[in-house]
């Protein structure tokens, strides 16, 4: 199950970063926002997909772009749901 | 082709870089680099040698980064105290309820910063204690409720001692408002940074000679994320600072050169050269955009040609300066160790106006999203996606954005009262109200298409586009609160003799 929604996740930002013209792969701990990857706009995408998908509510639990850096901190997120 | 060598990429200068010869031959690049990116007509003066100084000791002891970023923030803020605790508006205030604005002022705006460190220091405790209530959840509607707090006590206490005391503490906390608004968001993660570390980050010192609101750099919880782990990374780090800087310098150039044409007016230094020797200095002597706009007020008709002479070398030379500016601070940041992104990257690879105003102020537009757009975006419109991105984006672009002005330039509240400050804020009012929509519309009718994946001629399209909104946008983006809209809009229809 966790395999399954790490993939599903992988595939979403892969996606996202195809449609931006980056091609490079990135590792599960690689931060995307912060090195400039993915832009705040990618994260609005990015905050649909996980409400839609898994329910995340951010106006209850709180918002903080950080959590949605990398796989490994958005996988941490969707693990606490 | 590449103008700058990508040095970081040299391993063997990387190793050159992570000894300590390299290390103070990077110090001296730097600061030889930070000297010739001084623009001429900006004003900023970032003090070189003081700026090296630091920089060399954060080289040497980069197990202690954090703990002297915090020591250099408070060296830089003694030595400097001028521009950090607003001391102009101080002296006016302290003058104008028959005070004296000497020394004895100064070390009570410097206790007055003390003691606001110290309620913040002790909010933050709270906050990370409690971190899923109000106070952590919604900190710029705390922070700006104390702002508007103290802004009401300028009207209701009494004149003497208090009003001056409150003066000093509004000072403060627009020049730092939004540096604590970051420490407050990182208070309410998991593992936050000490407030021994937080302090590094309140104007922090690689802002130089150039004091603003807007953290570049972001605050604790962004620059622990980039910060340099081994001598290798520092390396690296360090040279991508020179590299940066190196591009700048060249920047300088172009806008030193750019200016000088289009104003006829050479820098102090070269003035004298080219006089003594007698060498053509061919210009075109075209007005600036405020005095054109003055003409146009008054009735007189600029031609249309002129016009946009004029916008287009007022936009050009503003792209210039911030990206000078901005990136600067971004050049010191990363010297002492932080890889952080360019503050402007690329504007004009920008494919549409929203991804232009991602490129051209990244930290301005980052201090928006994160407390403006997302709060906004994550509770409201939540089924209807458009409404949502277009609710967000106006609550950053457009309020978020003369928030952030008005709390900025509060000079003109003392200057001319509060009514007359906000009411003269409408020509910035109709700037921000047309960015915002200007963006929605980008970002609804945005396909994510990567600049360079276009053909040419859209390319160019797009760049046309692009520079054009902003080049009239320009005609608006006036941060005074004198002229009225007449003004602007009189300046306006003279682009467009057709249409007027």
């Amino acid at each position: 199950m966790i395999m399954d929604d790490k993939r599903k996740l992988r595939d979403f930002l892969a996606d996202l970063l195809h449609h931006k013209g980056d091609l490079d792969a990135f590792t599960d701990s690689d931060l995307l926002m912060t090195s400039g990857r993915l832009q705040s706009i990618d994260t609005l995408e990015l905050v649909v997909f996980l409400e839609e998908k898994y329910g995340i509510d951010f106006a209850e639990r709180g918002f903080n772009q950080n959590d949605l850096d990398s796989v490994d901190s958005i996988m941490a997120l969707i693990g606490a749901q | 082709m590449r103008i700058i060598p990508q040095l970081d990429t040299y391993p063997k200068l990387v190793a050159f870089a992570e000894t300590p010869a390299g290390k103070l031959a990077a110090v001296a690049t730097f600061a030889v680099l930070l000297r010739l990116a001084r623009m001429p007509f900006s004003g900023i003066r970032t003090p070189v040698l003081e700026m090296a100084a630091i920089i060399g000791i954060l080289s040497f002891f980069p197990q202690h980064r954090r703990l002297l970023v915090s020591a250099a923030t408070l060296f830089w803020l003694v030595f400097h105290a001028e521009a950090s605790l607003k001391l102009d508006l101080v002296r006016w205030v302290a003058s104008s309820q028959g005070f004296p604005t000497g020394a004895t002022l100064t070390v009570a705006a410097a206790a007055a910063l003390l003691a606001v460190f110290c309620a913040l220091g002790l909010y933050l405790r709270v906050v990370g204690q409690r971190r899923h209530n109000l106070l952590g959840r919604r900190p710029v509607l705390l922070l700006v409720g104390s702002y508007v707090c103290l802004l009401v006590a300028t009207r209701i206490t009494p004149h003497g001692l208090p009003r001056v005391a409150v003066w000093m503490l509004l000072a403060i906390v627009c020049n730092y408002l939004w540096f604590f608004a970051y420490a407050v968001a990182d208070y309410t993660s998991k593992a936050p940074d000490p407030y021994r570390y937080q302090i590094g980050t309140f104007l922090p010192f690689w802002v130089g000679g150039r004091v603003s609101p807007t953290p570049i750099g972001k605050g604790a919880a962004f620059l622990r994320r980039v910060e340099a782990r081994t001598a290798d990374d520092l390396a690296v780090t360090q040279l991508k600072a020179i590299k940066l800087l190196m591009w700048l310098v060249i920047l300088n150039v172009a806008q030193t050169a750019l200016y000088s044409f289009v104003y006829g007016e050479l820098p102090d230094r070269v003035a004298g050269f080219w006089k003594t020797h007698h060498i053509p200095f061919p210009h075109l002597t075209v007005p600036t955009l405020d005095k054109a706009l003055h003409q146009a007020a008054t009735g007189q008709s600029v031609p249309v040609y002129l016009a946009w002479t004029i916008l287009l070398s007022h936009f050009s030379l503003a792209v210039l300066r911030a990206t000078i500016g901005g990136n600067t601070v971004v050049a010191c940041c990363r010297m002492a160790g932080f890889r952080i992104l360019r503050n402007t990257f690329k504007p004009l690879y920008s494919a549409n106006i929203a991804e232009f105003w991602n490129r051209y102020y990244f930290y301005f537009k980052e201090l928006l999203v994160d407390f403006f757009f997302f709060p906004v975006y994550i509770r409201y419109f939540k089924k209807y996606r458009r409404l949502r991105l277009a609710a967000a984006t106006l609550a950053a672009a457009t309020f978020g954005n003369m928030l952030y002005h008005f709390c900025r330039d509060i000079h003109y509240v003392f200057q001319l009262g509060l009514w007359q400050a906000i009411a003269g804020f409408r020509v910035y009012a109709v700037y921000s109200l047309a960015l915002g929509v200007g963006i929605v519309i980008s970002q609804l009718r945005g396909k994510k298409v990567e600049h360079a994946s276009l053909p040419f001629y859209r390319r160019v399209l797009a760049c046309v586009g692009v520079v054009g909104f902003f080049c009239l946008l320009e005609v608006f983006d006036y941060e005074g609160r004198t002229d009225t809209l007449r003004t602007h809009f009189a300046f306006f229809w003279n682009l467009f003799p057709l249409v007027r």
